[in-house]
């Protein structure tokens, strides 16, 4: 039988980060994946990521996978594709469908990293054809180059939702509404107010009815619930869709690990039915590690580090470093794993309403309802000035944990500070020279760089743009507001976009200027 | 919720369950207790559901022809749940001349008990199935053989049981049973005592430890066997399939999904981490025996693998019998693989023996105190 | 003793739902109805269920469905999903052709 020190399931963020961690130290490893393409689901997040630099902030998911793909290969990690994993037997034994054929294999140790599976819900004609995942979603478009529908209703305002609304508009779908049951969108605002801005309308205390069609969907119904969860008379709405996506949440997929005999516990804060493990993901089988989503439903910066948690353990377990090199490593991304977690998305605050950031600002009731700020409450936050010439407006307002836009300024006008959940604060008397790095630095596409010209009655807005084709410089359109409303005539100025931006182009419209302060999107008029 | 009861039945299996559905039709009360959580978690749910006459030892041979006579047939009715019961015969397969020289012994004993089965050709085999590979050249056939589904006809008792008041609790182990002035009448678990005037012992494998605290032994062990499934294929035949060489055992269910057993040739030695755990060699090692016989099954896809023990007697038939050297206690365990098709009839007879003393079969054969020295 | 052990505990009545006709677990075409009378009929854990009603059993293995049949028999039963332990997780993890599975190395 063919025996490897480490045998990892699932080559998604958490496996390729755990098998990287173990053969760096010397370990034999081995990774198995059932997809025809590794990385898990990080090839299908376009998006630039949150985070600090080690947790590789503003890169692109699918750069980040590229990354851990070549550093896994200059490690030495058998990555091997194609490969379901039959089952996990006594003793350690993988036993792999491969080719044709079952494969067994030893590990001294295993790490199972298989990740998450998409939660449904029912309704009336939720098994119709074009009600959808909202994963599912993501990967027609993002791997498979298939636009999953014309119009979409998206249900569930967590950042899966949010991010994959943003996406499908980019593919050139319409979004037609988010709805979500809660009271609050569940995802970060700066998620919520991208979409808002593109002029898609939420439904906060909704959920579907109903799903039209007879063969597939052809409209949904949606209704307002109650503080019982029954639908308020006279508050359906229906939609024209014929996609429904649904953002409701993911179930680790532990069934390995139950199939295995792992000590296993219902846990609601961690997603679902998870092995119990210890800080290094060791579950109660020696040997035995879990890292990622399937030890419970994080997103992938974590389980990156989480991953390189588990696989610095397995090596420490196999004798392959001593206790020491095993404590300074994982006390390292133990720091960096709790500075993800920290915030007002942190997992203690689960499902709580955070009234005020840590700061003391309060925290928008627009921004958790409607998806975004107004033009008052924008005014209130540290990264907003109002000085004369170009200056950066930074409309972020939740402590989520990133940085980038810190280290992007080399004239240091923002600083968030040793905290990476801080707010940014802009400095007034810093000297902002325009140059865009911070705006294509924002994850959250929420900052902006102002320009009043009074002399002129212009102001200059340059906004973070990420949808194709671009508009040319002298076109004419429409400025939209932070709701998606059409406020004033806007031409473009300038449009920039260097490599540095990574693909994000900086718009620059010129509107009234009174606008400076309200127009934060851009509508081509070819499209009306 | 009570404590007491006419008849205390340990172990809610098949055998458990439908000695409560009788008692309980002959007015009974009855409460039943069950270690794990759900209810026939053991080899009840855990069986191929053979209905078969065929092969089995003569000393059983009355009990299950008794019951595909009498009970099997109109169980679905009287349960008013269909258990999916198949009444079309049983083929027994073999592929080389010292197969068929097995095949030949076991038929000519079953037909000098009575039964109703003959050796066939390969091609008369295939006239039944025509499903079998051109490799098998003969087999015994018994056309009054049939299955079930063991998960129903377990769950069928269960529900009819409970419907006529009988008390089933789950997650209730049993610690000891306690003889009070000289009669087995306390059922000591975790959680309480229960008392009956009559305790039937039902539970497998685990009989064996309880009934030694009242100084009875039951010799048997446990052998850990496998079963895949299928997904979901056209109904293809529904005859009970065996071999000579027993590679697997199995049938069509109504769902469409074949279930078939088989072994690696480890039972009996297998390893387990303390629950029913399949090893990573014998659903591979079952395949390649399906597949000899039923090559079209080639492309079925297998949904789904399960192990469960097998309480295996020192003489292969299983011990049903009261004990008179403690009043009060009946056993029924050591069933050693065959004992879900002979379960109605045993269920019967349980409730008889409970009740009247006496019962419409002779059981002399599963006496507890059978078992004696070779020399 | 927890409340799914005493199977003689009252359940009420009956009582048919609006939507009893749902489809819960799209792999066999189980519908809620079913489910919740299943309960009814003293199926009271996810493994009798999926014995009783082959939820779960189909080629999803229960992936998809197992949530949401928890949730139902939870609130039949009147208890927390949390109390219902899941049903056993078996091997293959994903359908394999009875020739690979038969084919090892």
């Amino acid at each position: 039988m063919k025996r490897y020190d480490v045998i990892v399931v699932g080559a998604g963020p958490a496996g390729l980060s755990a098998a990287i961690e173990a053969a760096k130290r010397g370990l034999k490893v081995i990774v198995f994946d059932e997809n025809v393409k590794p990385g898990g689901q990080l090839f299908k997040q376009i998006h630039k990521f949150f985070g600090s630099k080690e947790h590789k902030a503003k890169i692109r998911g699918f750069k980040i996978g590229e990354d851990l793909l070549n550093e896994a290969e200059a490690a030495g990690v058998e990555v091997v594709l194609n490969a379901a994993v039959v089952g996990l037997y006594l003793d350690k034994e993988v036993v792999v469908q491969l080719n044709g054929e079952v494969n067994h294999f030893k590990g001294d140790a295993i790490i199972v990293a298989t990740g998450a599976s998409e939660n449904m819900i029912t309704f009336d004609g939720w098994t119709l054809p074009g009600v959808i995942g909202a994963g599912a979603a993501q990967t027609m478009m993002n791997l498979h180059h298939i636009r999953p529908g014309k119009k979409v209703l998206m249900l569930g305002t967590g950042n899966v939702g949010l991010v994959v609304s943003y996406q499908l508009m980019q593919s050139g779908c319409e979004v037609v509404a988010l709805v979500d049951a809660a009271p609050r969108i569940g995802g970060y605002g700066v998620h919520a107010a991208k979409v808002a801005r593109c002029g898609v309308p939420y439904y906060l205390s909704h959920t579907i009815i109903k799903a039209h069609g007879s063969d597939y969907v052809t409209g949904v119904t949606i209704g307002q619930v109650d503080a019982n969860w029954n639908i308020v008379p006279g508050s359906e709405k229906e939609f024209e869709v014929d996609t429904i996506c649904l953002a409701v949440g993911l179930s680790p997929m532990s069934q390995l690990l139950k199939m295995a005999g792992c000590d296993m516990a219902e846990n609601p804060a961690k997603g679902g039915y998870v092995p119990t493990c210890n800080s290094y993901g060791e579950t109660s089988i020696p040997g035995l590690f879990v890292a990622g989503d399937v030890s419970g439903i994080e997103e992938a910066s974590s389980a990156m580090i989480e991953g390189r948690i588990a696989g610095v353990a397995a090596a420490h377990r196999l004798g392959f470093i001593d206790a020491l090199e095993l404590e300074e490593k994982s006390q390292e991304l133990e720091r960096a794993l709790l500075s993800l977690r920290e915030g007002m998305f942190s997992p203690e605050n689960k499902g709580k309403e955070v009234k005020k950031t840590e700061e003391g600002y309060l925290v928008s009731s627009n921004l958790l309802t409607k998806g975004y700020l107004t033009a008052e409450e924008v005014l209130t936050y540290p990264g907003v000035t109002q000085s004369s010439g170009i200056h950066p407006v930074i409309e972020c307002s939740q402590n989520i944990p990133c940085n980038p836009c810190q280290d992007a300024c080399v004239k240091k006008c923002i600083t968030i500070g040793e905290k990476i959940t801080s707010l940014p604060v802009v400095d007034e008397t810093a000297s902002c020279t325009g140059c865009g790095m911070c705006v294509a630095a924002c994850s959250g596409q929420s900052i902006f760089l102002v320009n009043e010209d009074v002399e002129d009655g212009t102001t200059a807005v340059t906004i973070p743009y990420e949808f194709l084709p671009l508009p040319e410089k002298g076109t004419k359109g429409i400025a939209l507001d932070r709701s998606g409303a059409e406020i004033c005539q806007a031409e473009i100025v300038e449009i920039k976009n260097v490599r540095a931006f990574d693909r994000t182009s900086l718009l620059t419209m010129k509107v009234p200027l009174e606008m400076g302060m309200k127009a934060r999107f851009f509508k081509c008029v070819q499209e009306v | 919720m009570k404590n007491n009861a006419d008849v205390i039945i340990i172990g809610s299996g098949v055998i458990g369950n439908a000695a409560a559905y009788y008692l309980a039709k002959k007015g009974c009360s009855v409460i039943v207790l069950e270690k794990s959580e759900s209810i026939g978690d053991g080899g009840s749910s855990r069986n191929g559901g053979g209905v078969r006459q065929s092969g089995r030892d003569k000393r059983e041979l009355p009990l299950a022809m008794y019951g595909i006579k009498n009970i099997w047939p109109t169980l679905s009715e009287e349960l008013e749940m269909d258990v999916e019961y198949y009444q079309e015969g049983n083929l027994r397969l073999g592929k080389t001349d010292a197969h068929l020289n097995v095949l030949t012994g076991l038929t000519k004993n079953a037909v000098d008990c009575g039964l109703d089965v003959k050796m066939i050709t390969g091609d008369e085999a295939r006239a039944i199935c025509p499903y079998l590979s051109e490799e098998v050249t003969g087999a015994s056939w018994c056309p009054t053989d049939g299955h079930a589904n063991p998960l129903l006809t377990t769950l069928a008792y269960y529900r009819k049981a409970r419907q006529l008041g009988v008390q089933f609790i789950t997650g209730e182990g049993v610690v000891e049973i306690r003889k009070i002035r000289g009669k087995a009448k306390q059922v000591v678990t975790e959680n309480g005592v229960y008392e009956g005037e009559t305790i039937i012992l039902a539970a497998g494998y685990e009989s064996r430890e309880l009934a030694s605290q009242l100084g009875i032994d039951i010799p048997m062990t446990q052998a850990l066997l496998e079963v895949l499934v299928t997904e979901a294929q056209p109904p293809m035949f529904y005859q009970m399939l065996g071999t000579a060489a027993a590679d697997f055992y199995g049938h069509q269910s109504t769902h469409g999904s074949f279930v078939f057993g088989g072994s690696s040739g480890f039972e009996g030695v297998n390893k387990d981490n303390g629950t029913p755990t399949t090893s990573s060699i014998t659903a591979p090692c079952i395949c390649r025996g399906i597949m000899k016989y039923f090559p079209i099954l080639e492309d079925a896809k297998i949904v789904r693998t399960w192990a469960g023990w097998m309480d295996v007697c020192a003489d292969m038939v299983p011990v049903i019998s009261p004990v008179e050297e403690v009043p009060g206690l009946i056993l029924a365990a050591a069933f050693s693989g065959h004992g879900f098709g002979i379960s109605p009839t045993v269920g019967m007879l349980l409730a008889e023996m409970a009740t009247e003393g006496k019962t419409t079969l002779d059981l002399s054969a599963f006496r507890y105190d059978r078992f004696k020295a070779k020399i | 003793m927890s409340k799914i052990n005493d199977r003689s505990r009252d359940l009420g009545d009956y009582i048919p739902g609006a939507d009893d006709e749902m489809i819960i677990c799209r792999c066999e075409e189980i519908t809620k109805g079913e489910i919740r009378r299943a309960v009814h009929d003293g199926m009271f854990t996810l493994t009798e269920i999926r014995r009783y009603l082959r939820t779960s059993m189909g080629l999803c293995q229960g992936q998809t469905c197992g949530r949401l049949i928890k949730g139902i028999v939870a609130k039949e039963l009147g208890i927390s999903p949390l109390d219902l332990e899941p049903a056993m997780s078996r091997a293959p993890m994903r359908p394999i052709e009875m020739k690979v599975l038969a084919n090892e190395r």
